[in-house]
């Protein structure tokens, strides 16, 4: 009953720490800068190609429906690879794998490596210390060759990618939101709260999670460009899953394509999936960028000193 | 000395962690990793293997044996240095790895020294113009190139350069079948096909040293022991030589040995693009053969490699700062 | 011979729009030899006049007015000429910080390095010389080795020293020298440092907040506030007798100054202007005035070297007493002489105690001061207008009295509303709203309740330390510049005694009145008192600082008052007249 009690009166409260933390994100971005905006602005017009891909593309990406290597023209906008599959419409299925795999992994692996952290960092003792080492480890591992074995060995598929990334990308954000954590503790108004008789939800959702949320959203955009390039990087050297339509995977076909650079195939086939990933993480890398200098200035400081 | 024993031990551990995923990996997978290569219904370049290959191979991984016995063979033929055989071109893994990774370090290596000399002076050059025309142009443009991930950034230069201009070879490493007159033209031929592929390195790390000396520069002018060293009366050329920089540099050390790191391992991209022969070509080729005794050996090479790079530049930092406590 | 003369420096800060003038119009000189102290709070500009005259400031500020060093001008020189005179002429003993040293090099390299590029020394007699410094300032030459942060505190400081001595300058400038040491570091520091005065000839600038410090070293001090100097005068008089309030304000805060006194700083907090062209301590002063609102006032010459920048010409008198006495009438038909000739002053904003046994005259002579008992002969002038006759007590800014027992001094039949506003009512001061927020603001001030409840209830319902409250809380209402306290605790149990005393103490440091405050118990007095004239028989046989007092009593009866106090069990009772 009285757990009952506490869950009624708290789950709104954490709706709307959430919401306030959500308002401060919202009023950050009010102050972004030119570059922030346009960043925010492309990123817009990734996720509306990403939303309406079947509506926008024309084609189907993975039938054939022209001839092979046709030029770019009326009817297939951005023209056709080897197979005669439209190019366009892989670039708008593409944005659709590039910002699922970006935001799964981001998000598991930033707020699920971001709650590791607060809790190990708050409860401290001997699981705290063992995720230490976990982290260290983790940290330490060179995660690109081993993102390349591992996927070898498991198999071609998003599924695996996905698994993969997050397996080596939970560490960093842990590791921050632990040492935010650690530091928001030492802070005397902690002490003060818990003198007033605070509990644990209480202490966390009203001076930990506040503290510690904006730096895991520029983490998290950091972790979703990195995934990105992860799976582009990926596909690249063949270990994509090779039913799917990802960038990487076009940038794969392309470039295995015997003799691709004296021909001007590359010109429609090379150039549009580089074009853009590079357009997404670039806009991605804008909004990181004002995120982190909107939301708190001395958030750089503290990454610097961590 | 007992921090230097928990870096140390830090380092062990990780390299146990990574033995032991090299060691799992190919068990973990369904059936025995030698049966896929007949029933892979992937790509034309799969070999099939014979029955005496996958015996020899039965017989090396001890497959037939139980597990720990199978990790004590593991790690006896790695203190032997035996790799292994690669299955898709019969050679012993240890040789296939000792002809293409100079190849690796020669990229590795030129990226390494041109992009922490290019990124220090360029910092300097920022830092002493602050918030001038010149520092913000740099800050500008070179952050720009920090976004864009390696391989891409290789693309976009090997159209420009190769494609397009017509400025450099398209691939290799040499010019195939060369005759060289002297060393020096085939230390000519070698620098002029590393150039493309150093320079997207380069550029990669480039940013993150430049940011980094520019930033620290700009910290440290303002610590008090740069006032104290001008009211010394040592002058500019001093004050900014033997007590900025010097403090400045220190973190600039520590980003070279873990770029080296981060380098190795953008490489297996880069040199893919570049058709490079080193490594990462290697591994290319032996992802889409499905060569997995290859494929381990050169992971467990890069990734020492990049653990090495990380615990010298641990051990060598608490030299060069005295404040690390010893 | 003038070694170092600064002319008019200004120097100004401007951050995004706003200009900061952190020296505003400073000129002094140094003479060869000598020891001038420099005496602010943190922001007074005093590191950066410092900083100006090594030319080390900050390219975001801007500099005018002249530094000339042995007649050239420092300030116009291009920082390669400047280098020159750097470290071999004038060298600066930092504040010791983490990071005044380089972290990365051995102090020894560190201390070397002027000896070996400015003086051409080569590097084994640099090191020999720098190990004979290491010895001079009190540090082991093995420390040669160290890095910065392996050092104490007291040892970095040491060796900021020691490489302010290393190419033997002719000015040395010291920045804080002290303000992170130990007690005995900083004795010691100072030692060396007058040592180093008398048998090198350094000429000196000391530079800091310690008062203490830098009048044990300097033979000339300045005070500077918000970038300005408000007084300038040989040590011994600044520090016994400050004229400008701010002066005042710091002596009063230095606890090793008023050894006995209870510590009170100085109200609000230091501000970088007004936003006018007023005086910049006016905010803070006790004794502000029309003009000072107007223009900044100059130093002006008092004397002796002695300068003071205020519209008032410093610290202006409040009270004047002259030839004031006073006798009673026995019922035998004899009088006695109960006040004999006093003469007595009183300043803006000073608490002087009025100390005397039982019978001394003391009570009586407050009443005089007051107006409310007629001298017989002899006047007492307060703000340049008679007492007697003025109407001193009927007005706001005037004097105000509070007696010895609250029975007495408030009617049981009053309410506290009542009681308290009975000077506004008699004087017809404000209407009936405005005279209740007075009162309640009052009670505030007395930290009594305001409430209505309490506004309501009889005085004979309250405690005595609540009535000698509500007493205190009657004399506030009329905003006094002068308070009189007649023996105001005498009446009242230790705890609540101490409870009036700080309160009233407090009352007059926000407030900045003058107070008289007369009691028998000269332990209490210490506790508050900024001045103590000492009453024998009418007569008052001593007036001087109150630790002056204390410590060195030139009069008898003063030694026998001293020596009086009882002293708990365990304290040594032949000790006590020292």
């Amino acid at each position: 009953m009285f757990a009952d009690d506490e869950t009624r009166s708290t789950f709104p409260g954490l709706l709307s720490d959430l919401q306030a933390a959500l308002d401060r994100i919202r009023a950050g971005i009010a102050k972004f800068s030119i570059e922030g905006k346009i960043g925010l602005f492309g990123l817009c017009i990734f996720v509306v190609m990403a939303l309406f891909a079947p509506m926008i593309s024309g084609h189907p990406p993975d039938e054939i429906t022209g001839d092979s290597l046709e030029r770019p023209g009326a009817e297939h906008i951005l023209g056709t690879d080897e197979l005669g599959m439209d190019i366009w419409a892989q670039i708008c299925y593409g944005a659709r794998m590039s910002l699922l795999i970006g935001l799964v992994v981001a998000s598991v692996a930033g707020f699920g490596g971001g709650a590791i952290g607060i809790l190990a960092a708050y409860r401290g003792g001997l699981a705290d210390q063992i995720l230490m080492r976990v982290i260290d480890v983790t940290m330490a591992l060179p995660s690109l060759p081993l993102l390349i074995v591992i996927s070898a060995f498991m198999g071609p598929s998003i599924a695996n990618v996905i698994f993969i990334l997050i397996l080596f990308g939970w560490a960093r954000p842990a590791r921050i939101a632990r040492s935010q954590t650690l530091s928001v503790k030492t802070h005397a108004y902690i002490v003060a709260a818990r003198n007033y008789g605070a509990g644990s939800w209480y202490l966390l959702r009203r001076h930990i999670f506040p503290e510690v949320l904006p730096i895991l959203f520029v983490l998290v955009i950091g972790i979703t460009s990195h995934a990105i390039v992860a799976e582009a990087g990926l596909a690249f050297l063949g270990l994509g899953d090779p039913t799917s339509k990802s960038w990487g995977m076009m940038l794969n076909y392309a470039t295995s394509f015997r003799s691709i650079y004296f021909t001007p195939y590359w010109q429609w086939w090379l150039i549009p999936p580089l074009v853009a990933l590079i357009a997404l993480l670039l806009c991605l890398a804008f909004i990181g960028r004002d995120l982190e200098r909107v939301l708190d200035p001395k958030l750089r400081a503290r990454r610097g000193a961590e | 000395m007992r921090d230097n024993r928990a870096i140390i031990s830090r380092f062990l551990l990780t390299l146990m962690i990574l033995l032991a995923i090299n060691f799992f990996l190919p068990r973990m997978m369904p059936g025995d990793p030698f049966s896929l290569t007949s029933s892979d219904v992937q790509g034309e370049d799969i070999v099939i293997m014979t029955e005496a290959q996958r015996a020899y191979y039965m017989e090396y991984y001890g497959l037939d044996r139980p597990l720990h016995e199978q990790f004590i063979i593991y790690l006896k033929n790695l203190a032997g240095g035996d790799l292994g055989k690669s299955i898709s071109n019969k050679m012993a893994v240890g040789d296939m790895i000792r002809i293409h990774l100079p190849w690796t370090i020669l990229i590795v290596f030129g990226a390494t020294v041109i992009s922490t000399i290019v990124g220090v002076l360029l910092g300097t050059l920022s830092a002493r113009n602050q918030k001038k025309g010149v520092d913000r142009f740099m800050m500008a443009g070179l952050i720009a190139f920090a976004e864009i991930p390696s391989f891409l950034l290789g693309l976009i230069l090997l159209l420009i350069f190769v494609v397009q201009l017509r400025l450099f070879p398209i691939a290799g490493a040499v010019t195939p079948f060369a005759d060289y007159g002297s060393v020096w033209s085939m230390a000519g031929d070698v620098a002029y096909h590393a150039v493309l592929p150093v320079l997207t390195l380069s550029l990669t790390q480039l940013t993150g040293v430049y940011l980094l000396t520019r930033n620290t520069l700009i910290t440290v002018t303002t610590k008090d022991y740069i006032r104290t060293a001008r009211a010394k009366g040592l002058g500019e050329r001093v004050v900014w030589t033997r007590h900025a920089l010097r403090n400045a540099l220190l973190p600039v050390v520590t980003r070279t040995g873990f770029m080296i790191g981060a380098l190795m391992g953008g490489s297996v991209l880069v040199e893919t693009v570049f058709s490079y022969p080193g490594l990462g070509m290697t591994l290319r080729s032996a992802v889409i053969a499905r060569d997995y005794p290859l494929i381990q050996g050169i992971l467990l090479v890069i990734a020492v490699s990049i653990l090495i790079c990380n615990l010298a530049v641990d051990l060598i930092y608490k030299r060069l700062d005295p404040r690390v406590v010893i | 011979m003038t070694i170092l003369t600064i002319d008019d420096l200004r120097c100004h800060y401007s951050t995004d729009g706003s200009v900061v003038k952190a020296v505003d119009g400073i000129s002094f000189g140094l003479e060869e030899g000598e020891i001038v102290g420099l005496i602010g709070e943190s922001g007074s500009g005093k590191t950066t006049i410092a900083l100006s005259i090594m030319g080390l400031l900050p390219e975001s500020a801007r500099q005018s007015g002249e530094i000339s060093y042995r007649g050239i001008d420092l300030s116009a020189l291009p920082e390669d000429e400047m280098n020159t005179f750097r470290w071999t002429d004038i060298a600066i003993v930092f504040q010791n910080s983490l990071e005044v040293l380089n972290p990365v090099m051995r102090i020894g390299v560190q201390v070397c390095e002027p000896m070996i590029r400015r003086k051409g020394m080569g590097s084994g007699e640099a090191e020999a010389r720098c190990a004979e410094l290491f010895e001079m300032v009190g540090l082991d030459p093995i420390w040669m080795d160290a890095y910065p942060h392996q050092l104490s505190g007291g040892m970095r400081q040491r060796v900021l020293l020691a490489m302010a001595l290393s190419c033997d300058p002719k000015v040395l400038i010291l920045d804080e020298v002290t303000s992170a040491l130990d007690a005995f570091t900083r004795k010691e520091i100072r030692d060396l440092l007058l040592d180093l005065q008398r048998t090198r000839g350094y000429s000196m600038i000391t530079i800091s907040h310690d008062i203490a410090f830098v009048s044990s070293m300097a033979s000339r001090m300045m005070v500077l506030y918000a970038g300005r100097v408000v007084e300038v005068g040989p040590t011994r008089d600044v520090i016994t007798a400050p004229r400008h309030p701010y002066t005042r304000g710091l002596v009063n805060s230095t606890p090793d100054i008023f050894v006995y006194k209870d510590m009170w700083g100085i109200p609000g907090d230091a501000s970088g202007g007004n936003g006018d062209a007023g005086c910049l301590f006016r905010a803070r002063c006790t004794q502000a005035i029309d003009d000072c609102r107007r223009s900044l006032p100059e130093l002006t010459a008092c004397g002796n070297g002695w300068k003071v920048a205020c519209h008032r010409g410093g610290i202006a008198g409040l009270m004047t007493a002259r030839g004031l006495t006073f006798s009673y009438t026995l019922p035998d038909r004899r009088s006695l002489v109960a006040v004999d000739g006093v003469d007595l002053e009183v300043q803006e904003g000073e608490v002087l105690a009025i100390v005397g046994q039982t019978g001394s005259g003391k009570s009586t002579l407050a009443h005089i001061l007051a107006g409310v008992l007629h001298p017989e002969r002899g006047e007492v002038h307060f703000m340049n207008g008679a007492v007697h006759g003025g109407k001193a007590g009927h007005r706001f800014g005037g004097i105000q009295i509070v007696f010895q027992d609250p029975f007495s001094s408030i009617s049981n039949r009053f309410t506290v509303l009542d009681a308290v506003r009975e000077p506004l009512d008699i004087n017809g001061i404000g209407d009936r709203n405005e005279r209740l927020d007075m009162v309640r603001d009052a009670l505030d001030l007395v930290r009594l309740p305001s409430s209505d409840l309490f506004l309501a209830k009889y005085c004979g319902e309250l405690s005595g330390g609540q009535r000698q409250r509500v007493a205190l809380a009657r004399a506030m209402v009329m905003r006094p510049k002068l308070l009189i306290a007649d023996e105001i605790t005498s009446a009242l149990d230790v705890s609540t005694a101490a409870n009036v005393l700080r309160l009233l103490k407090g009352l007059q440091n926000r407030r900045g009145f003058a107070m008289i405050y007369i009691s028998h118990d000269l332990t209490l007095t210490l506790k508050i008192a900024d001045r103590i004239a000492v009453m024998n028989a009418g007569k008052i046989v001593e007036v001087g600082n109150a630790h002056d007092v204390m410590l060195t009593p030139n009069d008898d009866y003063t030694r026998r008052l001293v020596g009086s106090r009882i002293g708990l069990c365990c304290h040594e009772h032949h000790t006590e007249v020292a």
